[in-house]
């Protein structure tokens, strides 16, 4: 018997919805303190893990967000037995902690920006041909050839990631507006010009989607995608270094207790 | 909240697998019981193969047709 991991939680009571995960087993809470963590056991070894899987865990999550405020745990987190999930509770505790009470009430929310890397590129050569029109070079050898060719090359490069920062500040000035925090990753292909979290308080969500729907009718070759809302899986921030520890014996006198309320 | 993944599930399943296979709570150590790493990149792969075989057919409509909607 395995115990499979969901999420952390801002709480130490029974779970009183009926959540089943996966092998349809229902979920429940061990707690630690005033946090728990939401697990179900599994009989067996997941043996050919398919998207299924996947999507089911990230259910369990969003229903658990529903009543609680979460800390998502990355999929396939198992433990042998309960004494380990507790020996984990306690050595992240003041992390757990810290993150839940950041990111209460707060949900996350994908922004993908698309734009044509090859028009851009284009545009930066038609200008920059332009500009240059009346430089005339007279010595064409290799040598200086390929020295004129990569520093064109590196010129083309630098002013695409002007161009693109120029419209990032743009856009996430714009949607830093309504956001508590976020995470930026620019130009991760010469298409994805933006992909981003924003961590929004729930209650300013309406005003987020609105926001998204007002960037997306601007005009433009930008496209705009939205996903979410999501638990906030981009946001947490852990300080300790889970490969430091090995399990320990715990103190039968701990005073821990487990709940195995479904 | 399930919207995300009930709503158009093809198409999120490229952003579930961006949060759920190495954001959020990641714990490792000898605690954890660790599934063998290849069988992880191996649903990665497949899951990822199938989503973008589903951009693939959704390719040439508007953006906003794919876009799932947040609920």
């Amino acid at each position: 018997m395995k115990i499979y991991s969901y999420a952390i939680i801002d709480s130490n009571s029974k779970i009183s919805d009926s959540i089943n995960g996966l092998e349809g087993v229902g979920v429940y809470n061990i707690y630690y303190r005033d946090i728990g963590i939401a697990v179900s056991e599994l009989s067996e070894q997941i043996q050919d893990i398919t998207q299924e899987h996947i999507l089911k865990h990230e259910e369990v999550v969003e229903k658990l967000m529903e009543s609680f405020t979460v800390l998502p745990v990355s999929f396939l987190t198992l433990f042998k037995k309960k004494e380990d999930v507790l020996l984990m509770m306690r050595e992240y505790y003041s992390d757990f902690r810290e993150n839940l009470d950041r990111l209460r009430n707060k949900i996350e929310f994908g922004i993908r920006i698309i734009w044509s890397g090859e028009t851009i590129r284009s545009r930066i050569i038609d200008t920059c041909k332009k500009s240059s029109a009346n430089i005339s070079i007279t010595d064409t050898s290799p040598e200086k050839s390929f020295i004129k060719e990569r520093f064109e090359k590196y010129k083309l490069d630098k002013e695409f990631r002007k161009e693109a920062s120029k419209v990032i500040t743009l856009i996430d000035d714009f949607f830093s507006r309504f956001a508590a925090e976020k995470k930026l990753e620019i130009l991760k292909s010469d298409n994805l010009l933006l992909s981003a979290s924003y961590l929004v308080e729930k209650e300013r969500q309406g005003d987020f989607k609105e926001a998204f729907e007002r960037a997306k009718r601007t005009p433009g070759d930008l496209k705009f995608l939205l996903s979410g809302p999501w638990p906030p899986y981009n946001f947490i921030v852990l300080t300790k270094n889970a490969d430091i520890f090995t399990p320990l014996e715990i103190p039968k006198t701990t005073g821990i207790q487990i709940s195995n309320g479904v | 909240m399930e919207g995300v993944i009930t709503k158009s599930k093809d198409v999120t399943l490229l952003e579930v697998l961006d949060r759920v296979l190495d954001k959020g709570v990641v714990i490792s150590g000898d605690i954890v019981i660790s599934l063998a790493d290849v069988d992880l990149i191996y649903v990665g792969l497949k899951v990822l193969i199938s989503s973008i075989e589903t951009m693939e057919r959704l390719r040439g409509a508007p953006f906003a047709g794919v876009q799932e909607e947040p609920t």
